[in-house]
């Protein structure tokens, strides 16, 4: 109660909480925050608990939120049984192409609309601009079909390449270089710098806040994707995490050796490297958000 | 004069050749399946391949069916719940938040932690939640308190709101760290102002926060139109559009013809029609940011 006694920003101050009633709409306020926090770390909990489950603990009455034991040996047999770390890897090679696709694509694209400013970039602006509003399952067709007709089903090349085609990512970079000093351009380019020396001497090491940002929000992305990989990736060896378990998801239960259960454990298992990942940037994920106003 | 003009092509050649690669990525993800998508639309076809040219008759295939008009009629279901379940919630959150000083990191984050949990895995959890069996985990709690199991995702009325409820699970935190953010850059001075006055609580929000927040309100708000209004891979996942279609969505319905159906013509003039829509929403959307951007 004493960080209350010192608030002076905000709605209500500390000469506010002298009242009664304040303190209690305080803790009223308090109240719903923790109610809140439950609705959101509930259900990723159950998750991770009932991987633990059988199949006939799942549906039990009376409903318990903890399996009766905790079965470790039911983790490695899920994972060795699916062979589980094959996709793990598959998912990182295709994270790592799209970390570098992104990076390199968006920030050069932006780096030439907002410091090069070549006649007729306006044009180029505006129509990655409009390419915003476009959902990508429109496109999801032809576009399909043009990477089967070019020869690029299976490959990881066009997952990587989806990445350096992002307005998201663009739209954040430019912001970034546009505010910039333009008189550290032009006393490069004094020197004797060129376009290219100018963008990996002077921006890009200027650019590690943002570069960071972009990295975090594709590495999610890059995880977390699944419709383009299913449509792409046909060979089961090439699946990623999430393609497996959409493939998966769909003839559970059709199988006899894949139920309901087994599904929650690989699901949790995809779920935990996010998560790991989200503790350790959650700093920068939580006021990049803010900041750029950029979901998902 | 000779020499400026070259240094100008040569200025301008350089910015160029560096977009060109991008350039070429955004062609061919996004822009020559739009338009083939576009040409697509006019013409009968095999596969990808035109055979015929049929004019406006794949726009009248698709106005004319009755998948159609339930997947639009869907759509806007969604659009209506998402605002009734999910604009208010970040708005009032955020207000809290910034209203309180204890564990306030930890809220922060607990908020946010729904959006970094994978999509597919968000969907498929929440499918396993609503369950409709009697052990089923809402079914469980609700027996709690003596109240019937329910059909959950299996009712026709209650499927849509159910989605929107996971999908504003998943979306909230985000949009609250925005608000969030807007709030904490308010001047105290106001605020002062208004206790000054012996503005009450609820005046202090109504005259001070709100209106600081009303241009940023306008904008999630159609934000989140637009964005929902491409509600596609949560029914896909849930629900595959049933039970009987009660939650097929219009980008779910496209994605149907191609891929059930095998009818690219049919689902690029639907395409077509789609995003037309979305072009008139994103202009509004533009239109009322600019006017943000003034005030």
């Amino acid at each position: 109660m004493k960080q209350l006694k010192t608030k002076s920003y905000g709605i209500l101050i500390f000469s506010d909480y002298k009242k009664t009633s304040f303190k209690i709409l305080y803790g009223v306020l308090i109240g719903i925050l923790i109610l809140t926090l439950l609705i959101t770390i509930f259900p990723p909990l159950w998750l991770l608990l009932s991987s633990f489950k059988s199949a006939s603990e799942l549906y039990e009455l009376p409903f318990s939120l903890f399996p009766k034991n905790l079965n470790l040996g039911k983790v490695k047999d899920v994972w060795s049984s699916l062979q589980f770390g094959n996709y793990y890897m598959n998912s990182i090679y295709v994270i790592l192409g799209a970390l570098v696709c992104s990076i390199l694509f968006n920030g050069l694209l932006a780096y030439a609309v907002s410091v090069l400013k070549p006649k007729g970039y306006k044009l180029v602006y505006n129509m990655v601009l409009i390419s915003l509003m476009i959902p990508a399952i429109l496109n999801m067709g032809p576009l399909l079909n043009n990477i089967v007709n070019i020869g690029l089903s299976n490959s990881y090349l066009p997952l990587w390449l989806v990445y350096g085609a992002n307005p998201f990512n663009f739209i954040m970079f430019k912001t970034f270089f546009d505010k910039l000093p333009s008189s550290l351009f032009d006393s490069a380019q004094i020197d004797g710098c060129n376009k290219i020396q100018l963008f990996y001497k002077i921006i890009l090491p200027l650019s590690t806040p943002i570069i960071m940002v972009i990295g975090i929000f594709t590495i999610n992305a890059a995880w977390s994707d699944f419709l383009l990989p299913f449509l792409v990736l046909n060979i089961d060896a090439k699946q990623t995490v999430m393609v497996k378990i959409y493939s998966l998801y769909s003839v559970m239960g059709t199988s006899m050796n894949f139920g309901p259960d087994k599904l929650l454990m690989v699901l949790a298992l995809s779920v935990i490297p996010p998560v790991i990942f989200f503790l350790i940037f959650q700093k920068q994920i939580t006021s990049s958000v803010a900041t750029s106003g950029m979901k998902d | 004069m000779k020499q400026k003009m070259t240094s100008m092509i040569k200025k301008n050649l350089g910015g160029w050749l560096i977009m060109l690669p991008s350039i070429f990525l955004f062609l061919f993800f996004i822009w020559i399946p739009l338009f083939s998508n576009v040409s697509l639309s006019f013409y009968d076809t095999v596969g990808y391949t035109k055979e015929t040219f049929v004019g406006l008759e794949k726009y009248e295939a698709v106005l004319t069916d009755p998948l159609f008009t339930k997947a639009l009629l869907n759509t806007l279901l969604y659009t209506f719940w998402s605002v009734v379940i999910g604009f208010l919630v970040p708005i009032i959150l955020a207000i809290i938040l910034s209203e309180v000083v204890h564990l306030k990191g930890l809220f922060r984050t607990g908020i946010y932690f729904p959006n970094i949990v994978p999509g597919l895995a968000t969907v498929i959890m929440w499918t396993f939640l609503m369950s409709p069996e009697s052990g089923g985990v809402l079914n469980s709690l609700l027996s709690l308190f003596k109240i019937e199991p329910q059909r959950w995702l299996d009712s026709p009325t209650m499927v849509i709101p159910l989605i929107v409820i996971t999908m504003t699970w998943k979306g909230f935190g985000a949009t609250t760290l925005i608000y969030l953010a807007t709030i904490q850059s308010i001047d105290s001075v106001y605020y002062e102002a208004a206790r000054v006055e012996g503005a009450s609580v609820w005046q202090r929000i109504r005259h001070v926060t709100i209106p600081n927040l009303s241009p940023l309100i306008r904008m999630l708000f159609i934000l989140q139109i637009i964005s929902v209004f491409q509600v596609f891979y949560e029914p896909l996942v849930m629900t595959s559009g049933g039970p009987n279609n009660a939650s097929i969505s219009l980008l779910q319905l496209v994605h149907r013809y191609v891929f059930r159906y095998g009818d690219a013509s049919k689902a690029a003039a639907l395409g077509v029609i789609v995003a037309s829509m979305l072009f008139i929403l994103t202009f509004v959307y533009l239109k009322l940011s600019k006017n943000a951007d003034n005030t």
